[in-house]
């Protein structure tokens, strides 16, 4: 059989049974929990050469390799070229490479993730520029699955492979069944991931390893289900808590309904508070998905910082700012409510949400033509979507944070570039399979028919999004040709913005 | 949306900036007009014609502003300067004439088609303004324009869908008085007054008719209630957006007319 065939299939029970993998969980259970999991869990076969993950694309899998070995590459150039942000932040002009300064005014000015260049657990040191080999029994590609990562090396094939890929609820499942498999992951990333974390996050930019590796010994790892409570407002602030995954809601009690306040995502923090004041939490911190978090206890924090001044000021910087925010949200509750909205649709993941004014908006269609000018007469995106008050939410790409839409492309022609916001689709790399279409929660990547047939008599059809018009110095035509100036583009992270903005 | 809200400029700053040129080209021509006798042929009177006239020249560039809206940067301060330089044209045009009304024939036509245009432009800034904040404020349903009447088509295939589970009156109900208007759009000007204009004298005989069906059809009426607002609702989008598609009738065909005669005008005093 030819091996690019047998790409990939369901693995059976008996195959799973007895792999390490599975022996954490006790015995009674076992045989159900892989009952569960197996349909998350497939065999794929590997030539040798053949690409597992590519650095900086995103995947939602683990692996685990059952026969063979593969070479892990981390480039050189890549490493060092690699700004501090990454992960699709809005980074302001003057530190971005080929940035488009007078386009700057036209795109969301989101914050950004604030650094998620983390070298996803790799159970070996990887060194850029030099070949890593990793054999049967070993897994890799957890924390970039379940943190959402870029992966941050390339895996190859080094001779005939054979993994299996255990997908994000599987994953998920194997986390919850067996605290073997959770203490082995938890004490990897504690190992190997999280000094790069805490060196990603602004705050501890400057401290040094000796802070980082007491960190890293007093730690906790914790996991939150979606819409569980992190901590009530008015309970004893006793940590200090750094979002590691997913998206976390911050709000205020407003008499018997609560009030949106911001969100944390991945390298965001809470428990300044705790830290500095004797006080209460002054905000409740609601998990809005599958949340992972290091939490750090008041009196640990406290002894490992006492030598950083620089820290307590960043943090009553920090505490102030949310206090700030606090009281904008009690003031004008609109604002609020716009977050709320972004939290519910999914807009808070957009680094750069197209949003237009139907109250100044005339339906005239100029962005529409606008963005069709930019795009060989394709526009690259439909003025239709869910209206909220007087905004329109239109079809168009919101440049995930996290973009789902980059796992399984096979050929890897959907790509974002290091430090950068566009998500773009290379056409002539694009094979029409349609995943990114399908992974798109919002349905903002459209398949378009490029008028060509397939040999089976299909007609050819491939992925168009929005790019942010990555080739205009202009920048988004959509926003610059509206002449109502109507049709903005914000990210919900920019709070000043969405109010200024959103009225 | 309030009659005062409309007059309420987008940009300020434009708005007196504007005002401070217009009160300064009129002072201008005042003291002109103080120190020489005023003539449009020659002088202030001269120049102020060729302004007016480079300023029409400037107007008529607006569809130029695609793809890259250079050199102003954004469509938006295309927008603003068609708008506010369009008025200065007027005035222009009034001083060169010296606030006198013309002699010729070819001097009634460029007055009256300046004031046609300049009027039926800013009957156009008050309809872009006015129709998108009635459409958001006062609608639910959001539609673009070339899909409305396949979404009433659609609507029409739900309704008849829902009716046919109706009892006798529910189903006579429904072909007589609902059916014949449900899968067509019956634009109304009434809806640029008020955008909810009649919607509840025609929701008013669902309501009737609801008291005289039994509760389990009771259902089936407020569904189809609720199928018509929409259905409304789109006739609303239908009309004004429609309205705002055809103001440029008015605009456009004048606007091209009168640099035709402009080109006469200027070509007449070269020769002569």
């Amino acid at each position: 059989m030819n091996p690019r065939l047998q790409v990939m299939v369901p693995a059976e029970a008996e195959q799973l049974r007895g792999l390490p993998l599975f022996s954490g969980i006790p015995e009674k259970a076992r045989d159900k929990v892989i009952e569960k999991v197996r349909k998350y869990i497939h065999v794929v076969a590997f030539s040798p050469g053949d690409v597992v993950l590519r650095e900086g694309e995103y995947s939602d899998s683990a692996y685990c390799i059952v026969e063979g070995a593969v070479e892990i590459v981390l480039s050189a150039a890549g490493e060092a070229a690699r700004p501090e942000v990454r992960g699709g932040a809005h980074v302001p002009p003057p530190q971005r490479a080929g940035a488009r300064p007078e386009a700057e005014g036209m795109v969301g000015r989101g914050r950004g993730t604030g650094g998620t260049v983390i070298l996803s657990a790799m159970p070996a040191d990887v060194v850029p520029g030099q070949r890593t080999i990793l054999e049967a029994g070993e897994i890799f590609g957890e924390i970039g699955a379940l943190s959402r990562y870029p992966v941050s090396a390339t895996v190859r094939a080094e001779t005939p492979l054979t993994l299996l890929r255990i997908r994000l609820p599987g994953l998920r499942m194997l986390l919850a069944a067996s605290k073997e498999f959770r203490k082995f992951l938890d004490e990897r990333y504690r190992e190997r991931t999280l000094a790069r974390h805490l060196r990603s996050v602004a705050l501890f930019e400057k401290v040094d390893d000796e802070f980082v590796e007491r960190v890293k010994e007093k730690a906790e790892l914790l996991s939150f289900e979606p819409g569980q409570v992190i901590v009530e407002e008015g309970s004893p602030a006793d940590s200090f808590y750094l979002v590691r995954g997913g998206y976390v809601k911050v709000s205020v009690r407003a008499g018997s309904s609560d009030l949106a306040v911001t969100y944390l995502r991945k390298g965001d923090y809470a428990g300044e508070a705790a830290l500095l004041l004797d006080e209460a939490w002054p905000f409740t911190l609601q998990a809005l998905e599958h949340v992972e978090i290091v939490r750090i206890g008041k009196a640990d924090f406290k002894a490992l910082s006492g030598r950083y001044p620089h820290l307590e000021e960043s943090l009553w910087a920090e505490m102030v700012a949310r206090l700030k925010l606090r009281g904008a949200a009690v003031r004008n509750p609109v604002s609020s409510e716009y977050l709320q909205m972004a939290m519910d649709t999914g807009l808070i993941h957009g680094e750069s949400v197209l949003l237009i004014d139907l109250s100044t908006c005339t339906r005239c269609d100029e962005c529409v033509r606008g963005c069709a000018d930019a795009h060989g007469g394709e526009p690259r995106f439909i003025r239709e979507g869910q209206k909220y008050r007087h905004w329109l939410v239109p079809t168009a790409c919101y440049q995930c944070t996290d973009p789902v839409c980059m796992v399984d492309c096979p050929t890897g022609a959907i790509t974002r570039s290091v430090g950068t916001l566009e998500v773009t689709i290379n056409e002539p790399t694009c094979i029409g399979c349609g995943n990114c279409a399908q992974r798109c929660p919002w349905n903002n990547i459209i398949m378009v028919e490029r008028g060509e047939k397939r040999p089976d008599g299909k007609p050819v059809e491939l992925a168009t999004k929005c790019d942010l018009c990555l080739d205009r110095p202009e920048g988004p035509a959509c926003v610059q040709m509206c002449p109502h100036g109507s049709a903005v583009r914000i990210s919900f992270k920019d709070l000043e913005r969405v109010t200024a903005t959103l009225r | 949306m309030r009659f005062s809200q409309v007059l309420r400029p987008k940009e300020p700053g434009n708005a007196r900036g504007a005002a401070v040129a217009s009160a300064v080209l009129v002072v201008v021509f005042v003291a002109g007009a103080a120190v020489w006798p005023w003539s449009p042929k020659r002088g202030l009177g001269l120049f102020f014609g060729l302004l007016a006239a480079a300023l029409f020249i400037f107007e008529m560039a607006y569809p130029f502003r695609r793809p890259k809206a250079r050199p102003l940067r954004t469509a938006k301060a295309w927008a603003q300067a068609h708008v506010y330089l369009g008025a200065l044209a007027l005035l222009a045009v009034l001083i060169h004439a010296g606030f006198r009304l013309p002699k010729g024939g070819l001097g009634w036509a460029l007055l009256l088609l300046s004031l046609w245009t300049t009027a039926s432009g800013l009957i156009g800034v008050w309809l872009q303004k006015w129709i998108p904040a009635a459409l958001a404020e006062g609608l639910h349903v959001e539609a673009l324009y070339e899909r409305i009447p396949a979404l009433m088509e659609k609507l029409a295939g739900e309704a008849d869908a829902l009716m046919a589970g109706a009892d006798e009156v529910g189903e006579r109900f429904y072909r007589t008085e609902v059916r014949p208007s449900l899968s067509r759009p019956n634009p109304s000007w009434a809806f640029l007054l008020d955008v909810r204009a009649s919607r509840d004298r025609a929701l008013e005989p669902f309501r009737r008719v609801a008291e005289f069906v039994d509760p389990a059809q009771k259902a089936l009426i407020d569904d189809l209630m609720s199928i018509y607002t929409e259905k409304i609702e789109l006739d609303a989008h239908y009309s004004l957006q429609g309205i705002l598609r055809r103001w440029l009738v008015f605009h456009v065909p004048t606007a091209g007319l009168l640099m035709g005669l402009l080109a006469v005008h200027v070509f007449a005093w070269a020769w002569y």
